[in-house]
């Protein structure tokens, strides 16, 4: 659309923020205000806002890292509510769409104060969400091994929790050491070459070596590899023919569905036989994770998660 | 009555070399889904592992994944060719397709139905995927009693139509209900017979069976009444007692092709149609040539949807969604209906 449009609403927009907060506490409106880069141009915000509607996985994972209040949030995908590892931490969080698709009328009803939006927002759907709050849309390459970092810090600053987002950070990368050491300890060097899988019913895809939890595993010293099977820019390869399995033979296997339950995933795949002459299924080196955390989550919080599960796997190895 | 039972005779003997092309060619059909795959093992190298030489991978592939779908894609095939020619002759109806007039629908609503409420096992599928056939199958001769409508082969087309649109958005719903089954219904739904182990042969050879047996039964009747129902009574029929055991047949074999495949459309369509191109109208002569006909459109289906979207898989139900399409188009155009 028109880029004075776009400018005009900017300003109106930001207008209706400072009111907003002016309205909302009195007296912090001199609190520092800080410019964001984001995908729609450069965004204002001050003030540390109280409200917050997530529509990212990313986001609220974020935004339950660095302690913001949060008002709403979108479900995970393959499921009904919040991932399960985030749930704890979420309680009984207001529901407002999916990743697919946000309900308008429920983020207005949650009266946010900020939105923190997906990356690859559309135009329209930013637009209509500026009108209800400020709308924090990444632009920030994604798919990449520092991504979720720059998401992090990015809706921190938005949340004005920038400090907390450095030791969160810190936190994740001391325990990626500490998981590190032990993966160092644990399987020689040539041992370590890995596959994340997504077992469906019309067959088994590949995740992107630059998915969040691939690059979490290449943290730790495993070496994730696609085999070339994704076309760029995508995080995950079509289902492939089950001719193609033993392409993707590796040492490890990272194998998970869209649902939560790893576990149902693995006695599915089992009972395939191209699956279960895989090298890595006879070394019993298959490890079932959940689908929510290691193929839809992103955020400190879910990487922490996800060094658990490493660390649960690789301390399970006979000695 | 003497002339008639003549003319089986002689119409089996003309039809030999028609079955014996159609037979060599479902033969090439076989031997390219052994030599064909989405995977790096060619058409070269399986030919060599086929032919004695030592491959384990290769030999892997053709014994434990291209085989087993073979079988189940010649098996559904038979089936679905088979019900597809039964019911068409029946409603007396070119159009009358298991998939057009909603009884795959109907199975795969039942079996997207247990899915959510939780079903696994390859045998509740398979009885359930029967019962979701046979209450389709019900609607669709409901259907054809609605006054006019039976006589109406696009009406009736319209009224199918109307009924899978039905329970497809009865399908989605159930999507919505539980993300953790739309998964696997999605799936379901499209078709395939990638990665099903020939176990589940086991469940669903005993009702093809059956319902072989009642093909049997019912192939000389079903032709007399052709001629129209005064003269099958006159020949000594029940009208009403023939359609019933061609509904379970129809029930019978749509139910297991889904409980295979999944709700294939268009192959009842196409294999009959392609099956009277070559010997006319009398169901019997049909009936033969559908036996060789029908595994061989799944599948070539199946073979194309390897090959198309290597190294994924096309679904098996958009490649013959692709192929019957055009059938459909050609036989509501060609003017006058061809009436059976």
């Amino acid at each position: 659309m028109s880029r004075p449009a776009t400018v005009a609403l900017n300003v109106l927009q930001r207008c209706f923020t400072i009111l907003v907060l002016a309205g909302l506490s009195s007296g912090a409106v001199t609190a520092d205000t800080r410019s964001l880069d984001t995908a729609f141009g450069p965004l204002e915000i001050s003030g540390q806002p109280k409200r917050i509607v997530t529509l990212y996985e990313g986001a609220l994972d974020t935004a339950l890292a660095v302690g913001a209040h949060t008002v709403g949030a979108v479900i995970t995908r393959g499921g009904n509510h919040v991932a399960d590892y985030i749930k704890p931490a979420a309680g009984n969080i207001n529901i407002v769409g999916t990743p697919g698709e946000t309900n308008i009328e429920a983020v207005l009803a949650a009266q946010p104060d900020l939105i923190l939006a997906a990356p690859r927002t559309s135009e329209q759907q930013y637009r209509l969400l500026s009108r209800l709050a400020p709308v924090v849309v990444p632009d920030i390459p994604m798919f990449e091994a520092d991504t979720w970092k720059r998401e992090t810090r990015l809706f921190a600053r938005a949340m004005g929790r920038a400090d907390q987002a450095e030791q969160v950070i810190e936190q994740v990368e001391a325990r990626i050491a500490e998981v590190a050491s032990l993966v160092r300890e644990r399987i020689p060097a040539d041992q370590r070459n890995a596959t994340l899988i997504r077992w469906m019913p019309q067959g088994p895809l590949v995740m992107a070596e630059g998915l969040f939890s691939a690059a979490i595993i290449q943290a730790t010293g495993f070496r994730p590899n696609s085999k070339g099977l994704i076309k760029p820019g995508r995080p995950h390869s079509e289902p492939l023919s089950l001719e193609n399995l033993s392409g993707l033979d590796q040492n490890w296997m990272f194998l998970a569905t869209l649902n939560a339950d790893g576990d149902k995933a693995l006695a599915a795949a089992r009972k395939s036989p191209a699956f279960a002459r895989l090298n890595a299924v006879q070394a019993n080196q298959v490890i079932a994770v959940s689908g929510q955390l290691w193929t839809s989550a992103s955020g400190p919080l879910a990487a922490l998660a996800i060094l658990d599960d490493i660390e649960a796997a690789v301390l399970a190895l006979q000695p | 009555m003497n002339a008639l039972s003549a003319n089986r005779v002689l119409a089996s003997r003309e039809l030999l070399p028609q079955l014996l092309v159609a037979g060599i060619f479902l033969l090439l059909v076989i031997l390219a889904s052994l030599l064909l795959g989405a995977g790096p093992i060619s058409a070269h190298v399986s030919l060599e592992t086929l032919t004695g030489s030592t491959h384990p991978d290769a030999w892997f592939v053709i014994s434990e994944l291209r085989f087993p779908r073979t079988v189940i894609a010649v098996v559904t095939g038979l089936a679905l060719g088979l019900a597809g020619a039964l019911l068409q002759s029946m409603t007396r109806n070119p159009l009358a397709e298991p998939g057009l007039l909603g009884v795959s629908a109907g199975s795969g609503f039942a079996v997207a139905l247990a899915i959510l409420l939780g079903a696994s096992t390859a045998t509740l599928t398979t009885v359930v995927a029967q019962l979701g056939a046979l209450a389709g199958c019900g609607l669709v001769i409901a259907a054809t009693r609605v006054q006019g409508l039976g006589n109406d082969p696009v009406r009736l087309v319209l009224a199918g139509a109307t009924l899978s649109g039905l329970l497809l958005a009865l399908t989605s719903m159930l999507m919505l209900i539980d993300q953790r089954a739309a998964d696997e219904i999605r799936f379901w739904i499209t078709g395939s017979v990638a990665g099903k182990p020939l176990a589940v042969l086991a469940t669903t050879l005993p009702f093809i069976g059956m319902a072989l047996m009642l093909v049997l039964a019912v192939a000389k009747p079903l032709a007399a009444m052709s001629l129209g129902e005064k003269a099958a009574v006159g020949l000594g029929h029940h009208p009403g007692r023939i359609r019933l055991m061609v509904t379970l047949a129809v029930a019978l074999l749509v139910g297991s092709a889904t409980a295979l495949a999944g709700p294939l459309i268009f192959v009842g369509l196409v294999v009959p149609f392609i099956t009277r191109a070559i010997a006319g109208p009398d169901i019997r002569r049909t009936l033969w040539l559908c036996l060789p006909v029908g595994p061989a459109v799944v599948l070539g289906a199946d073979v194309v949807s390897r090959l198309v979207a290597a190294p994924a898989e096309m679904p098996l139900g958009v490649v013959t969604a692709l192929i019957g399409a055009p059938v459909l188009l050609a036989i509501v155009r060609a003017g006058r209906m061809p009436s059976l």
